[in-house]
């Protein structure tokens, strides 16, 4: 980069070009007060509270290029006097009395204010009252807090892909909408949460964290995501001195860059299945408690003749556990072998310019690989083609839908295409001889459970063998119906459902934030799921059973 | 020593902030030692302060025709004006009805309460007259210092005093500046 000399508060510096005038400050540890820009943002420059001075004229610092000669004042009287009457008016413009609102406390204009020392309005106020919009299921948009910084906006697009907030009309008129100015909840919001996590007023919030306390009663975790192998990087509030999660932001360092998606941000909190609360043994009468000593007692007699089934939601330290008491006899109870095997990773997706998805919807399911394709693809800078049986909602923005089972077909027909990612997440033999005749084509497998990688790692593979005894340990027994016919059969899952009571012993595991561990995501890579809660059952850690077990075989 | 003499009136609010500054406790005498005197005010229950009065406080936003006479009047008799708490300085909670017009507002308040039967709006000449939206004091008066918080810390309304008694421009900033 060519560099060029400009003055900032009398200093002489050299400055790369292309830069902003905010950037350059950053550097230079020099304070310039911002709102409606957001780091992993393109600047918009609306909120105009950045402002500087340059030979006599006011410049917005966060969208404006370093010039030559540019002689730059960051505090003159002018820029003071000129940024507490564009707070006056950020705050009159709407209702921004912090009693009204419960973002008091978090809240950057209120900061603002702060800092600027306004202690009373200038301009009239409350002349205008809009409807609050709380017909989404986890997101209030409240209008009366917005400062249109169009943070959201620019985050919904930008960073996950979506498209779905925009604006209406101009100036003082100005609103934030979702699609056509529908009710949220009627939109095509995919509820990924990440205009709640950058608003920086109480304009959109999420409706159960909005309640529970501000960031200061909270103590962050920083944590992966175990929802799906994507294993993104989320910050976990925790309200301090109690076992409850206010909230699940995204973290904008990892690969994720603060996308989450439906199932992350507020799957985990809100889906609440149903959990087993205490180990229990079947018997002539039904069910009865059992404790650790007994558990251990039945597990002992019972190994001998057992086969273990695991599923990818157990962690690497829990499945080298496993292996260990039980060597060669654990199987996987579903396919976790990958129809072709990945030669890309989530950087190549996030660069990639030609994509193929067959038979997922990646607004559902993988969201934040959903929005790294859809962010490519809708900016205009990438071109998509499904393929699925099924509908798909990812078909508004592709070139081509196609059935599944028009893939060879389809495929001749693309012949343009360079090198083009495929995204897929299981395929038939017929749909796996078709891809292997493309060889430039780039792959990338969407593993069927989180840890399906550490259950390869470890050679554990899908195999259905019949034994007198079955031991299963994971969160999703449904599998194994056909295989206990007949057997003794030992579950260790965290929920209670009608069908494992059909089962002998039941044994009640930790779930979501109180368990701890790694797993391998998508790409490969090991990542830490963090325990931010304590168990609230009477549930038992497998390494507590399996010492114990050890021990007295060993005696 | 030069007294400063000081008179406080409480319109549309809750009391909190006169609660706040009884809550400068000790301090409050310490201030009467260097020369505060405590006028007119609902602690001392006189209604009309003295002509020379050198500070009016008002907490409480302008709500009825009967406030308005009132901050009015205390801008007539006092040099500075100090409003004190949000109601004051921003229009605060009670501004929450602005956006409903005063009649439909009564009905709803007197009348139409579950729990009430039989209800009727009280039309005593005593009561003051409901404006059609509620102010803050600067809409209606000049105001010279301003102290927000609901309600604001016995720490700021000390610290403004003060600052007046040693003859300083009162300032709020870090933890004495608080909107709740």
């Amino acid at each position: 980069m060519e560099k060029i000399k400009i003055k900032i508060n009398g200093q002489e510096v050299e400055v790369e070009q292309g830069k902003t005038i905010l950037q350059i400050a950053k550097e230079m540890n020099l304070h310039i007060p911002t709102l409606c820009y957001l780091e992993p943002l393109l600047p918009q420059g609306s909120c105009r509270l950045c402002i500087v001075e340059d030979r006599g004229k006011l410049v917005t610092s966060c969208n404006t290029q370093v010039a030559p000669n540019m002689d730059i004042k960051l505090d003159t009287p002018n820029v003071v006097e000129s940024r507490k009457l564009i707070l006056q008016l950020l705050f009159t413009e709407r209702n921004h009395y912090c009693m009204y609102c419960e973002a008091s406390g978090n809240c950057e204009l209120q900061s603002l204010g702060y800092e600027f020392g306004l202690d009373h309005f200038e301009f009239e106020t409350y002349e205008r009252k809009f409807k609050v919009d709380d017909s989404h299921d986890y997101i209030i948009i409240d209008p009366n807090r917005c400062v249109l910084c169009r943070r959201c906006v620019r985050a919904c697009s930008q960073l996950a892909g979506h498209n779905v907030l925009g604006e209406m009309n101009r100036g003082i008129e100005t609103m934030i909408i979702a699609d056509t100015d529908l009710p949220l909840g009627e939109s095509s919001c995919t509820s990924c949460g990440l205009c709640v996590q950058v608003c920086p007023t109480g304009a959109i919030t999420d409706k159960r964290s909005y309640y529970f306390g501000k960031d200061i009663q909270t103590e962050i975790v920083y944590s992966n995501c175990d929802q799906c192998p994507v294993g993104c990087g989320v910050k976990v509030y925790k309200r301090k001195g109690s076992n409850f999660i206010v909230k699940i932001y995204g973290d904008f360092e990892k690969e994720n860059e603060g996308v989450l998606c439906k199932l992350g941000r507020y799957g985990a909190l809100f889906e609440e299945k149903p959990r087993l609360t205490s180990a229990k043994i079947k018997d002539d009468f039904g069910f009865r408690k059992i404790d650790f000593d007994g558990i251990v007692k039945v597990i002992n007699e019972k190994m001998e003749n057992s086969v273990v089934y695991v599923d990818g939601s157990l962690f690497n330290e829990e499945i080298a556990l496993i292996k260990k008491v039980f060597k060669d006899r654990v199987y996987s109870l579903y396919e976790n072998e990958p129809p072709i095997k990945s030669n890309v990773s989530v950087g190549d997706i996030k660069k990639g310019d030609e994509f193929i998805v067959i038979g997922v919807d990646l607004n559902r399911e993988y969201g934040v690989i959903g929005s790294f394709v859809k962010r490519k693809v809708s900016s205009g800078n990438g071109k998509l083609i499904v393929f699925d049986s099924n509908f798909n909602s990812l078909a508004n923005i592709t070139e081509y839908v196609f059935g599944r089972d028009e893939l060879e077909s389809g495929l001749e027909k693309l012949k343009d295409l360079k090198s083009p990612i495929v995204i897929y997440k299981n395929l038939s033999q017929k749909e796996v001889e078709i891809l292997s005749k493309y060889k430039d084509y780039k792959f990338y497998n969407l593993p069927l459970e989180t840890n399906s990688i550490g259950l390869l790692k470890e050679n554990i593979k899908h195999r259905i063998e019949k034994s007198k005894n079955v031991i299963f340990i994971g969160k999703n027994p449904s599998g194994l119906k056909e295989i206990a016919k007949d057997s003794f059969v030992i579950v260790f899952t965290p929920y209670d459902t009608e069908e494992i009571n059909k089962f002998d012993l039941l044994i009640p595991m930790n779930d979501g934030f109180e368990r701890e561990g790694s797993f391998y995501n998508i790409d490969e890579k090991i990542v830490q799921k963090k325990k931010v809660l304590n168990k609230k059952f009477e549930t038992f850690e497998l390494k507590d059973i399996f010492e114990e077990l050890s021990k007295v075989n060993s005696l | 020593m030069k007294k400063i003499k000081i008179a406080s009136i409480w319109c549309e609010g809750c009391s909190g902030c006169h609660m706040s500054f009884l809550d400068m406790d000790e301090r409050l005498v310490e201030l009467i030692n260097k020369g505060l005197e405590i006028n007119a005010t609902p602690i001392t229950d006189l209604k009309v302060p003295d002509d020379d009065t050198d500070i009016g406080i008002i907490e409480g936003a302008v709500a009825t025709d009967h406030h308005e006479e009132e901050v009015k009047m205390m801008r007539e008799k006092c040099k500075f004006i100090v409003a004190l708490g949000d109601c004051a300085v921003f229009g605060g909670i009670v501004t929450m009805r602005n956006y409903t017009p005063v009649d439909e507002l009564l009905k709803r308040g007197y009348i139409e309460t579950e729990s009430t039967v039989d209800g009727k709006i009280p039309t005593s000449p005593e009561l003051g007259k409901h404006l059609p939206k509620v102010k803050a004091v600067n809409e209606v008066i000049r105001v010279d210092y301003y102290i927000p918080g609901c309600p604001p810390s016995a720490d700021a309304i000390y610290h403004v005093l003060n600052e007046i008694l040693e003859g300083k421009k009162p300032m709020l900033t870090g933890e004495l500046l608080k909107y709740e």
